[in-house]
């Protein structure tokens, strides 16, 4: 990333592309299954703010793979909203954006690492429900709404098992 | 920054980080960030959640043209950046006690707003619709008024911009979030050292439940349409 952003390397972007670009496609295609130009479109958006914007990465803050991901996502929330399949008067870029240039606060890498590897293997054992309704909300952007009707279960229930799956993933600081 | 107590729900704050909550909410909860250290640090981990999430996902390789297509393109960005001075924007130096999420609605600050008269307490701007036809507007109660005791037809969101409230359940100072529905019949009473100033979103018009409020129900209605 350091050699992106100091010496423009094509070469370190080369290997990050292979590394990404097929994650931002899958994370696209799991919102629109088939649709492989739109995924095409979004890796490439994802990964030229990624060059232009590797200056302003800085990796005590926040983890690569973390930073990509919110990339994506708002890139993906423009995408929707610049074809007109998300009405709104809103512009997302606004509330979005200038978070994903934002200091997250006193974070550090180990922290981090560890967080990451606790959620990765509390992944594995989630109950299968619960992690269809993360599938739902993070991958296919569904909004608990349209989840509930496409899994045919109320609302709350929806919301209590984002709940339990976050809990027992120990994502959130406790209050 | 002082320590809020009324915050997003977890599952509300999940929602915003994985980017599939409608945007008026998201607004809110924007707002609400701002002040709030410890959403924004949980905030941080749902994104941490989110990436493990995509990292977990079958791999989709793209055609080997996509590669050349990005590298053209970057070497243009070179180039032009090679050619091309400098140019810095002129900075939009917005009013900063406005939250960053709302400069795209109000330049200046809330007093330059045209505000529209509810009632001898409130005031009410519309900022814009959302999806759903969502009214996402602004709030402006005279200190010590109240809105008069309500019920709400659908989820109604809010987040404090200035000033503070009161209502059956609690105290509500700037930055805190609040969501009300249908269930939910409050009086909110704003203090009375200042206007109380609101993002409010609501999904369907209030009921107001009191014999005079009944007969102004028909003209919400109407102002919602």
């Amino acid at each position: 990333m350091t050699r992106i952003a100091t010496h423009s390397d094509k070469a370190a972007f080369s290997t990050l592309f292979d590394h990404y670009a097929p994650l931002i496609r899958a994370y696209s295609l799991a919102r629109e299954p088939g649709a492989n130009l739109v995924a095409d479109e979004l890796a490439q958006e994802v990964l030229i703010r990624v060059w232009l914007k590797a200056g302003s990465y800085n990796a005590q803050l926040s983890n690569i793979n973390t930073w990509i991901f919110t990339l994506a996502r708002n890139c993906r929330i423009d995408y929707f909203r610049r074809n007109g399949r998300y009405i709104s008067d809103i512009d997302p870029t606004e509330i979005f954006n200038n978070i994903e240039d934002d200091d997250p606060g006193p974070f550090q890498q180990v922290h981090q690492d560890r967080l990451a590897k606790n959620i990765k293997s509390g992944l594995s054992k989630l109950p299968r429900e619960q992690a269809e309704i993360l599938t739902k909300v993070y991958l296919e952007g569904k909004s608990h709404q349209q989840t509930s009707t496409e899994l045919k279960l109320p609302l709350g229930t929806v919301k209590s098992r984002v709940r339990l799956a976050l809990r027992k993933l120990q994502v959130l600081i406790l209050r | 920054m002082e320590t809020l107590k009324n915050h997003p729900k977890d599952e509300l704050l999940a929602a915003y980080a994985a980017g599939s909550l409608p945007l008026s909410q998201a607004l809110c909860i924007s707002v609400h960030l701002e002040h709030c250290t410890e959403c924004t640090q949980n905030l941080h981990q749902l994104h941490q959640l989110g990436s493990e999430l995509m990292l977990s996902l079958q791999p989709a390789k793209p055609s080997p043209k996509l590669k050349d297509k990005l590298f053209d393109q970057i070497d243009q960005i070179l180039i032009n950046a090679a050619t091309t001075e400098k140019v810095t924007l002129p900075t939009n130096e917005a009013n900063h006690s406005l939250p960053r999420c709302l400069h795209q609605f109000i330049k200046t600050g809330y007093e330059d707003i045209s505000w529209k008269r509810l009632s001898s307490d409130i005031y009410s701007y519309e900022l814009c619709r959302d999806q759903n036809n969502a009214k996402v507007e602004l709030l402006r109660i005279k200190p010590g008024g109240t809105s008069g005791t309500h019920t709400h037809m659908g989820d109604e969101y809010t987040v404090i911009l200035e000033g503070s409230f009161s209502d059956e359940s609690g105290f509500y100072q700037q930055g805190d979030f609040l969501v009300k529905n249908s269930l939910d019949k409050h009086t909110p009473v704003a203090t009375i050292d200042k206007d109380c100033i609101c993002l409010a979103v609501t999904e369907a018009p209030i009921q107001l439940t009191g014999f005079f409020g009944r007969m102004l129900n028909p003209l919400i209605r109407r102002s919602y349409a």
